[in-house]
């Protein structure tokens, strides 16, 4: 009996520390936490003050900061990326959609993601170009050839190229069914191929990284372009051959080399090796190197597997 | 009973008028006075500590790039240099935004003596659209669609072409209608200049969220892995001799800096400006009367809807699927997710790739940097990943159901099938810009707007091809 008494009241009392303990948690759910607070950084007000006067005020002039074109004449880098390892076998795309067109024969043409010639061990698709450049010799200025991006089977027929800023390009679609071209990044297109037809597109402004296309309605497909403001770049060949003409020698060049699958920071490519070490490669997949007029440069990079994820 | 949290966004001013009123008719045991107490408590007590709300890095994008701290707090300064903050928003003079308008709509909430209404956005828009404007108010983990990442720039419902920016116009528009089948409401209870400056204010948070990307690449790019040099442009060593890495991001010290950081936010600014050349214009003789007899429409709603099943042609079928009920591809993402999901997969990549190493017997010291240094990243990867919303795919639109969050006069579809919807896969038949060749002609868009405007009245004739349970997803 006296214990059931006690329970009962120890009952009530929780049953007010409840309500007390409820309210404090509201109000600390309710009242302090308003705005999701991310966990990024946030303003130092003085530093900022003094950028604000900085950024507003009059500004000094800017000077020595443009990299003045020291050199004269022109030279060649030119290669070849080989696989150091077993060519990857790649496995067939997942069509599951309009197999009659895009896997004919039940056979689903194999993927691209790193695609290595098993004799040569040359590793194609692979974007070598400058991120920037002083001067452009009359022959490297920007294509204006229309280039002709087409999918068939469900593929793109290009899986990796270069276009230049402004030049036509011509999308179309070969395949009996209605395609949609999808370009991701600041030249951003999405537009409806039907089947059979032909659209214009052309990008506007310079990619540092290349650019994803796909299309929505059959997910696999996948392809990558990098729009440049000249036409330093270079795309590897089936047999991991590049070669980038007519560039200005005498002045540092930093380039970028980049690969869909490759493990670097934003897929940059980045190899370690004796040879790499002297170039300062770095893995945003970036290298610095100097030619001589007229030389021709020729780089021979060993790729290790490690050096593309997944 | 009014919504607690109303109270408590408003709570600095307005909430001392109110509370009193409301007490009077409380009954104080029942829940929902739990619920005003708690708030009052939070108010008066708990709160007056809680530091002013802060505008935070995109820590995704942050990671994503490895941007080492210090230089995410020089970042986060220069954005304060050029943005101000949640309660002190600053108009950069090359911005082209308003001072007043921004005043306006920043800030904590209050009603002022005259009965001016400040804090606009706290007020209306901050519980969904958070204060960064990255769509991640307290409210927005429960909503379907999520609400809108402004920070990248990019809207959906507009009447520009795909690649450029809204017109203030269509911002207005969408603010003043909502977005009908999502949890956007309508704010055309608010007075036009109350709506002009949450539409500034909407640019502005976009602006810093794109000036925000573009500095993180700015450092990327240029600074944290450069060489440094002394005022002489020579190499500065370390006490062994070796070049010292990292320019710090001090534009207040850096003239060259100074104007990299303007010439940024002369791009983030440009597209803004231009909106207005870019609005898709119909021809004016190809538009349909409103007043056409009922023959006329079904005889143009019939070619739409030959397009729209038309792989040759319009091919919506592909997506909308063969009974429009969205039912075709949906297994795409928004451009929001698709980067959320790019993430996902290199940290899954990234963790597979430590996990294999930490098998490894006889890693030389380099290789041993180098494992612990990602696993380091993947960390703080899994860190960053912890604060996503469950990822979710892009489901084309159910086009019976005659909902259309885009508006549903004849030209907010015909904007939307011209040019497609931007961020989600959804593609344009119009010209990607003015004067260039589209896929299908005006009238035939004209054509395929009569027939999805009559889509929700058509019977589903046929058998149903497509599987029972996407059905039920979509049309639930
Ligand atoms: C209840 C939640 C909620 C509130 C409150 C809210 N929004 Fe939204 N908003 C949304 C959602 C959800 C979407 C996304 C709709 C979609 O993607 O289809 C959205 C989208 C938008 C868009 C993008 C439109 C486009 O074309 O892409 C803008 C602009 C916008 N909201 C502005 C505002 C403003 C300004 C306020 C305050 C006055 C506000 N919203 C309040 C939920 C909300
Ligand atoms: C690649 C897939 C895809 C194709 C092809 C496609 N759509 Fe869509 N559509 C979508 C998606 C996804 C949405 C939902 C967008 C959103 O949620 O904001 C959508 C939404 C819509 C809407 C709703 C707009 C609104 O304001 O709510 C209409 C109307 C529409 N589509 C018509 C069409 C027509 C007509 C075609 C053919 C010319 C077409 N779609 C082709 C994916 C597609």
């Amino acid at each position: 009996m006296g214990q059931a008494k006690q329970e009962m009241k120890l009952f009530v009392l929780s049953r007010q520390t409840i309500a007390v303990v409820a309210v404090a948690a509201l109000a600390a759910a309710v009242g302090c936490n308003r705005y999701s607070e991310g966990p990024g950084k946030v303003v130092n007000l003085t530093a900022a003050t003094k950028i604000r006067s900085s950024l507003v005020g009059q500004t000094a002039e800017a000077g020595g900061e443009q990299a003045a074109s020291t050199g004269t004449g022109w030279a060649t880098l030119k290669g070849r990326f080989v696989f150091d390892g077993d060519a990857p076998a790649m496995p067939p795309y997942g069509v599951n959609k309009d197999e009659a067109v895009c896997a004919p024969g039940g056979k689903a043409p194999p993927q691209e993601y790193l695609v290595v010639d098993p004799s040569s061990k040359g590793i194609a698709n692979i974007f070598i170009y400058p991120r920037k450049v002083s001067r452009v010799n009359d022959a490297a200025g920007p294509k204006t050839d229309p280039f002709l991006f087409d999918q068939k089977e469900c593929r793109f027929l290009t899986h990796a190229f270069a276009v230049s800023v402004g030049q036509p390009v011509e999308i179309h679609n070969s395949d009996p069914v209605g395609h949609n071209t999808s370009i991701a990044g600041q030249n951003t297109f999405n537009q409806m191929i039907p089947s059979g037809d032909k659209v214009p597109y052309s990008a506007k402004k310079e990619e540092a990284t290349p650019a994803s296309i796909s299309c929505s309605v059959h997910p696999w497909m996948r392809a990558y372009m990098v729009p440049r403001k000249d036409s330093y770049v270079a795309v590897t060949k089936p047999d991991g051959s590049f070669e980038i003409a007519n560039l200005p020698a005498g002045e540092v060049l930093e380039f970028q080399v980049w690969h869909e699958s490759a493990s670097g920071s934003n897929h940059g490519l980045a190899v370690q090796s004796d040879e790499t070490k002297e170039l300062k490669w770095d893995n945003k997949g970036r290298f610095k190197i100097k030619l001589d007029p007229d030389q021709t440069r020729e780089l021979n990079i060993a790729v290790p597997a490690s050096a593309f994820g997944g | 009973m009014l919504p607690v949290w109303k109270w408590v966004l408003a709570r600095r001013f307005s909430l001392a008028e109110c509370q009193w009123h409301t007490l009077g008719n409380m009954n104080l045991r029942s829940p929902s006075s739990l619920g005003i107490i708690a708030a009052l408590v939070a108010a008066l007590v708990g709160c007056e500590q809680a530091p002013p709300p802060q505008f935070h890095l995109n820590e995704m994008r942050m990671v994503e790039n490895e941007t080492p701290a210090d230089y995410q707090q020089e970042i986060a300064d220069v954005l304060g240099a050029m943005f101000g903050t949640p309660d002190q928003p600053f108009a950069f003079p090359e911005s082209g935004l308003t001072q007043t308008r921004l005043t306006l709509a920043a800030g904590a909430a209050y009603n002022d003596t005259e009965g001016v209404s400040h804090g606009l956005y706290r007020r209306h828009c901050v519980h969904c659209h958070g204060i960064t404007g990255d769509g991640r108010g307290p409210t927005a983990r429960f909503l379907n669609p999520y609400p809108r990442d402004y920070r990248s720039g990019v809207f959906k419902f507009k009447t520009t072409f795909a690649a450029a920016k809204p017109t203030d116009e269509d911002l207005k528009r969408i603010m003043h209608n909502g977005a009908p089948g999502t949890a956007m409401p309508s704010f055309s209870l608010l007075p036009n200049s109350e709506v002009e400056s949450l539409v500034e204010y909407v640019k502005y948070l976009a602006m810093r969220g794109e000036m925000e990307q573009r500095l993180n690449q700015y450092v990327y790019d240029e600074l944290a892995d450069a060489d440094r040099v002394d005022e002489k442009g020579n190499p500065v060593l370390d006490e062994n001799g070796a070049p010292l890495k990292g320019i710090r991001l001090n534009p207040a010290a850096n003239a060259g800096q100074q104007e990299a950081v303007k010439g940024m936010m002369a791009e983030v600014v440009a597209p803004w400006n231009e909106a207005k050349d870019q609005v898709i214009a119909p021809t004016e003789e190809q538009i349909p009367k409103d007043n056409r007899p009922a023959e006329e429409i079904a005889a143009s709603a019939k070619k739409g809807r030959d397009l729209f099943f038309s792989p040759q042609k319009g091919n919506c079928f592909s997506c909308h699927g063969p009974t429009a009920l969205g039912d075709g591809q949906q297994n795409d993402f928004d451009v929001w997710t698709k980067e959320q999901k790019a993430f996902l997969d290199k940290t899954e990549q990234l963790k597979q790739s430590v996990a294999e190493r930490d098998e490894q017997k006889d890693l030389s010291d380099d290789d041993k940097t180098a494992l612990e240094r990602d696993r380091r990243l993947v960390s703080e990867r899994e860190d960053v990943i912890k604060t996503f919303y469950p990822l979710r795919n892009a489901i084309p639109r159910n086009l019976r159901k005659g909902i259309y969050r885009g508006g549903r006069r004849r030209i907010d579809i015909f904007a939307r099938i011209h040019q497609g919807i931007p961020g989600m896969p959804m593609p344009g038949v119009g010209g990607s810009g003015p004067g260039v060749q589209g896929t299908l002609t005006e009238a035939e868009i004209w054509n395929i707007v009569d027939y999805v405007l009559s889509l929700p009245y058509e019977a589903i004739s046929g058998p149903q091809t497509a599987l029972p349970e996407n059905v039920a997803e979509v049309t639930k």
